[in-house]
C-alpha cells in the first residue's frame, strides 16, 4: 500500500477511529460536508500519518460511501490497523491518534 | 411563505404524477381536470399546438400520427417521433419535457409557486444513458436542478418505511405499464438500501392488455372470419381500438364485476369494416389469459429472494395500476405470505416517495430567490440536514457580515424542551453545534445571537426546521463498472452495489507505441458487467485518444491515469490524463440504443434459437432441471420477440425497441445457462483460490485478514448454494485482494516475482531493457531495498506483450 492509499483511508478522511459506529460515521460526514459548504478552513485539510492532506466534498462523499458498505469497511479497518499494527509503515505513528484527539484504534 | 416545498415527480411510461411535501403533509397535485394522474401522452396538431395529458390521450387512437405515448421506454435512444400534420420531429426527451412542464404548470396553479427543483423517479433498472436522458428532459422543461431517485426506494419511503424499521426485508413489486421491477429493500441503522433488484423490462400492464387483444383477435376471427394482423400497418388503428377496449375491460373486472362485455362499434380492418363486436369476458377467463404473465413475475421475485438468501418477507409494497388485479394479489399472497399494507394508492406511491426524498436531500422546489427569507437581524449562513435519521445532527454556520459583531449563537427548540449551549464564533466567524430532535417528528429551533454590546437578538433566519425520519443510502450502482484491459481482463473500478456518487482513479499503461502522425486512436473501453472477461461485459463507453491529438510520440508502457466517476443520477463521466505530455482527455461516448433493423434482429433470433437448441439438447440429456426451466423462460421471451418484430415490420417503433432489449435479455438468459455449464470450472477456481488464500493468509495474515477471509468464504458458500455465478466472481475478487495483502507481507514476495519475470525476459517487447531491469532488480534485492525492487518488478511487467486475439475480444483496448 502506498502513501496516497494510506492517506485516503476513509477513517482518516472522516477523522474517526476504526470502532466508530454507523451513526458516528454519518454524523461526521454530515458535519464535514456542511462545514465545507460554508467554507470553514479547518475542514479543508486533515492530518494523516504521512502528512497533511486536502479534503473536499467529493473526498468526504467517497469516504462515506466506502464506510457504508460493510465489506469495504472491513478492508479499510484492516488497512487502518495495518498502519498501527505489524507493518509500522510510519515510525512514531502510535502517537498520532491521541495527538488529534482520537482514542487509540484497535487495541485488542 | 415560510414552509419549505418539496416536489416529487413520477414520470411514468403510461401515466405521470406529482406530489408535494411541506415537511409534515403530502399533497397530490391535480390536473386542470381534477385528476391525480397525467397520461404521458403528447399531441401536436397541424398548427403546431402542443397538448399533453388527458387532452392528448383522447386522440391516441383517433389520430396516432400526431399523438404519441409510451416514449419513456425510448429515452436515451436515437429514435425520434414524427408528428406528420405539423411536419415536426421530436426526441423522446423533448416529449418527456412536455409532460414535466404540464406537471410544473399544475403545481403553479394549485400552490402559486412555479417549482424550479424536483426529484424525479427513475426505474431501478434504467441504464446510464436513460438516466441522463431523464435529466435532460427536466432541463428542457426549465428545471434548474433535479435529482433522481430509484422508484422502488421512493415507493418504500411512501409506504411507511421508517427509521425504526430495524431488520427485515421488504419486497417492492412494481408492475407498471411497460416494465416489471422487483426490488428487495432492507435497513441498517436507520439507513435504507436496495439489497438487490431484478426485473423484466418487457412485462407490464400493456402485455396484459395485449394478451387480451390477442384473445379478442382470435374471437373476432372465429365469429367474422376477418383476421386482424399485428404485422399489417393498415390494421394499426383497429389494434389500437382493441387495446383500449381490453384495458377498460381489465379495469372493470379488477373492481367488482364478475363479467363484462367488450363492445366495439364500426371497427375498420384495412378495407373491411366490422359493424359491431360484442364479446363477453368473465373474470375467470381474464385470469386464465393473464395467468402466465403473473407467473412470470412471481418467478422473477423468487429468483431475487433466492439470490439474496431471503426466506421471510416482512412486507410487499405493490406499485402500479395492474397490481389492483385480485388474481395477482391472491397469487402473491399465496407465494410469499407477507402483508401488503393498506390505504395506499399504488398509482401515487412513487411520486409521494420522491417528494419525501426531496425533503431528505434538502431540495426545495422554490427558486433560490423565493426561498430566501425576508427578515431582520444579523444574517447567518446555516447548513443542516432538512431530514435525517440522526437525532443529534450538527448545525454548522457562519456570520455573513463581520460588522454585526456576533459573539455567540444559541439554538432553542420551540417546544421549550431543549436548549443548546451558547456556541462561540471562531476567528473565521463560524460555529458548529449538535441539536436534539424529537423522534419521528419535525423540530423547529429558534436561533438567537449575542452581540458585542451584550444584547441578545433573533438572528436571520430566526427559525430553522429539522425532521427526524428515514434517510436513504445513496442509490447503489446497478452493475459493476470497469475498464477493459488489452488482455481481455477487466480492471474493476466500482463494484455492483457501490453507493453513488463515486469516483476512482487508477494508473494504467499503454500497450503500444503511438506516433502523432499515425491514423490511429488509443482506445480505453469502459465496460459494465460482473464477468472477469471484458468480452462478456457490455461496452458502455470509450475514451478515444486520437494520435493527432498527441504532442509527441507516446511509447508503449506510458502511464495513463484514468478517472471514472458516476454521479447520483448514474451519469458516467471519464477522464484520461497522460502525465508525460500533460494532456487531459475527457468525454464518454454514451452508448445510444442502436437502431437495429427488424431484418437484422430476425437473424439474431435465428442465431439465438440455434444456441438454445444446443443447450436444450444437453439439458435434457443431463436432466438439468434448472437449465430446462431457464430455457422455458427463453422460449416465452423469444416468442414475444417474434410477435414484436412482426409489429416492428408494421412500423411500430416501440415494438422494435422492445424487441431489441428482449434480445439482449434472451442473450443473457442463454449466457446464464452456458455459465451454469461452466459451473465445474468455476467451483474449481473457488477451490484453487481458497487454497491459495488460506495458505498465504495462514503464513503472513493478521487477525483482520483471517477474519475477512473466513467471512468471504461464508459468502462464497451462500453464492454456491444459490448458484449465483456473478456473486461468486465478486467474492473471488475480494479473496484475491485479501490474499495479496497477506502475500506481500512476506519479505520474499517481490524477489519471487522478480525470479518469475526474469525467467520470461526473452518474451518482453524490449528484451534488452528487460534484462537491464532484471540486473537492477537483483542489485536492489541484495541491498534489501524492497521499495525499489517493487518498482522495478512493476516496470518489468509492463514489457510483456499483449496477445492480439485477446485484445480483439477486449474492444481493442489500448491500455492495461
Amino acid at each position: 500500500m502506498n502513501d496516497e492509499e494510506l492517506a485516503n483511508n476513509p477513517f482518516l478522511v472522516l477523522e474517526l477511529g476504526a470502532t466508530a459506529s454507523r451513526a458516528e460515521v454519518e454524523r461526521a460526514g454530515q458535519k464535514l460536508l456542511a462545514q465545507l459548504a460554508i467554507g470553514v478552513s479547518a475542514a479543508k485539510s486533515y492530518r494523516t500519518p504521512v502528512g497533511v492532506r486536502e479534503r473536499d466534498e467529493s473526498k468526504v462523499r467517497i469516504a462515506l460511501s466506502a464506510l457504508r458498505d460493510p465489506e469495504q469497511r472491513a478492508l479499510y479497518e484492516l488497512w487502518l490497523s495495518d498502519v498501527d499494527g505489524d507493518r509500522q509503515v510510519v515510525p512514531g505513528w502510535s502517537g498520532a491518534f491521541p495527538s488529534i484527539g482520537w482514542r487509540a484504534p484497535c487495541t485488542e | 411563505m415560510e414552509r419549505p416545498l418539496y416536489l416529487g415527480i413520477d414520470l411514468g411510461t403510461t401515466n405521470s404524477a406529482a406530489c408535494v411535501f411541506d415537511g409534515e403533509q403530502l399533497q397530490s397535485i391535480r390536473t386542470a381536470g381534477g385528476e391525480t394522474l397525467t397520461p404521458s401522452v403528447v399531441r401536436i396538431d397541424a398548427r403546431g399546438n402542443v397538448s399533453v395529458g388527458a387532452r392528448a390521450f383522447r386522440f391516441l387512437q383517433k389520430d396516432p400520427d400526431n399523438t404519441r405515448g409510451e416514449f419513456k421506454r425510448l429515452m436515451g435512444s436515437k429514435n425520434r417521433y414524427r408528428f406528420s400534420a405539423a411536419n415536426l420531429e421530436r426526441s423522446p426527451e423533448e416529449l418527456g419535457a412536455e409532460v414535466l412542464m404540464s406537471l410544473q404548470k399544475d403545481v403553479e396553479a394549485q400552490l402559486g409557486i412555479r417549482p424550479q427543483r424536483a426529484v424525479v423517479a427513475v426505474p431501478a433498472l434504467f441504464e446510464l444513458p436513460q438516466i441522463k436522458a431523464t435529466s435532460e428532459a427536466a432541463r428542457l422543461a426549465g428545471f434548474e436542478r433535479i435529482e433522481t431517485i430509484q422508484e422502488p426506494v421512493a415507493s418504500a419511503l411512501a409506504s411507511g418505511w421508517s427509521a425504526d424499521e430495524s431488520r427485515g426485508a421488504w419486497l417492492v413489486y412494481d408492475l407498471g405499464g411497460g416494465t416489471f421491477d422487483a426490488s428487495l429493500l432492507e435497513t441498517q441503522e436507520g439507513l435504507l438500501r436496495i439489497a438487490g433488484h431484478d426485473g423484466d423490462n418487457f412485462l407490464g400492464g400493456r402485455d396484459f392488455d395485449l394478451a387480451v387483444v390477442d384473445w379478442l383477435i382470435a374471437r373476432v376471427a372465429e365469429s367474422s372470419g376477418i383476421k386482424i394482423l399485428r404485422s399489417e400497418p393498415a390494421h394499426a388503428s383497429a389494434i389500437a381500438k382493441l387495446k383500449v377496449a381490453a384495458e377498460e375491460a381489465k379495469i372493470e373486472l379488477s373492481r367488482t364485476a364478475n363479467e363484462t362485455t367488450i363492445v366495439i362499434e364500426a371497427l375498420r380492418v384495412g378495407d373491411r369494416e366490422i359493424d359491431l363486436i360484442e364479446q363477453p369476458l368473465t373474470r375467470a377467463e381474464l385470469e386464465t389469459i393473464s395467468g402466465p404473465l403473473i407467473e412470470r413475475s412471481v418467478r422473477v421475485c423468487e429468483r431475487l429472494l433466492r439470490s439474496q438468501g431471503v426466506t421471510q418477507l416482512d412486507r410487499i409494497v405493490l406499485v402500479g395500476g395492474p397490481t389492483m388485479m385480485p388474481a395477482l394479489r391472491r397469487r402473491l399472497e399465496q407465494a410469499f405470505g407477507a402483508p401488503f399494507g393498506s390505504g395506499l394508492d399504488p398509482m401515487l406511491l412513487v411520486a409521494q416517495g420522491a417528494a419525501l426524498f426531496a425533503a431528505t436531500a434538502g431540495i426545495d422546489a422554490r427558486a433560490a430567490a423565493q426561498s430566501a427569507q425576508v427578515a431582520k437581524g444579523p444574517r447567518l449562513w446555516l447548513q443542516y440536514p432538512a431530514m435525517t435519521p440522526d437525532t443529534s445532527p450538527f448545525v454548522v454556520g457562519r456570520a455573513l457580515d463581520a460588522g454585526d459583531g456576533i459573539k455567540a449563537v444559541r439554538f432553542s427548540r420551540d417546544d421549550g424542551e431543549w436548549q443548546g449551549e451558547w456556541l462561540p464564533l471562531d476567528a473565521e466567524g463560524s460555529f458548529a453545534g449538535m441539536m436534539a430532535l424529537k423522534r419521528r417528528a419535525s423540530s423547529t429551533f429558534n436561533v438567537e445571537v449575542t452581540l458585542a454590546e451584550g444584547r441578545t437578538v433573533a438572528a436571520n433566519p430566526a427559525k430553522i426546521t429539522l425532521v427526524h425520519g428515514v434517510s436513504i443510502g445513496e442509490p447503489p450502482l446497478a452493475r459493476t463498472i470497469g475498464v477493459a484491459r488489452a488482455d481481455d481482463a477487466v480492471a474493476v473500478y466500482f463494484e455492483r452495489g457501490s453507493p453513488l456518487p463515486i469516483r476512482k482513479t487508477f494508473t494504467h499503461r499503454t500497450v503500444e507505441n503511438v506516433s502523432p502522425t499515425a491514423d490511429y486512436a488509443l482506445r480505453v473501453p469502459i465496460v459494465q458487467g460482473d464477468f472477469p472477461f471484458a468480452h462478456l461485459c457490455r461496452l458502455v463507453g470509450v475514451i478515444e485518444i486520437a494520435a493527432s491529438a498527441l504532442k509527441s510520440s507516446l511509447p508503449a508502457g506510458s502511464v495513463i491515469e484514468l478517472t471514472l466517476e458516476v454521479d447520483r443520477g448514474g451519469a458516467l463521466s471519464a477522464k484520461a490524463f497522460l502525465p508525460a505530455q500533460d494532456l487531459v482527455f475527457e468525454r464518454v461516448e454514451q452508448l445510444l440504443a442502436p437502431a437495429t433493423s427488424p431484418e437484422k434482429m430476425s437473424e439474431l433470433v435465428a442465431g439465438l434459437e440455434q444456441r438454445a437448441a444446443v443447450l436444450r439438447g444437453k439439458a435434457f440429456r443431463e436432466g438439468a432441471r434448472r437449465a430446462v426451466a431457464a430455457l422455458a423462460d427463453f422460449e416465452v421471451t423469444i416468442s414475444s420477440v417474434r410477435s414484436d418484430l412482426d409489429a416492428a415490420r408494421g412500423g411500430d417503433q416501440d415494438a422494435a425497441e422492445k424487441a431489441r432489449r428482449a434480445l439482449i435479455e434472451c442473450d443473457g438468459l442463454l449466457g446464464d445457462v452456458e455459465a451454469a455449464n461452466a459451473w465445474p470450472e468455476l467451483s474449481a477456481r473457488v477451490y484453487e483460490e481458497h487454497t491459495f488464500a488460506s495458505h498465504w493468509v495462514g503464513l503472513y495474515g493478521n487477525e483482520q485478514e483471517k477474519r475477512a477471509l473466513s467471512q468471504c468464504m461464508d459468502l462464497v458458500e451462500r453464492a454456491l448454494r444459490s448458484r449465483s455465478a456473478s456473486e461468486i466472481e465478486r467474492q473471488l475478487r475480494s479473496m484475491v485482494r485479501i490474499r495479496l495483502s497477506a502475500y506481500f507481507r512476506d519479505p520474499q514476495s517481490w524477489s519471487r516475482s522478480l525470479d518469475h519475470a526474469a525467467s520470461e525476459s526473452e518474451r518482453a517487447t524490449d528484451p534488452v531493457k528487460a534484462q537491464s531491469l532484471v540486473r537492477q532488480g537483483r542489485k536492489a534485492e541484495q541491498a534489501g531495498n524492497r521499495a525499489e525492487l517493487e518498482r522495478i518488478v512493476r516496470e518489468l511487467w509492463q514489457l510483456y506483450p499483449v496477445d492480439q486475439e485477446e485484445r480483439g475480444l477486449s474492444f481493442n483496448s489500448g491500455v492495461r
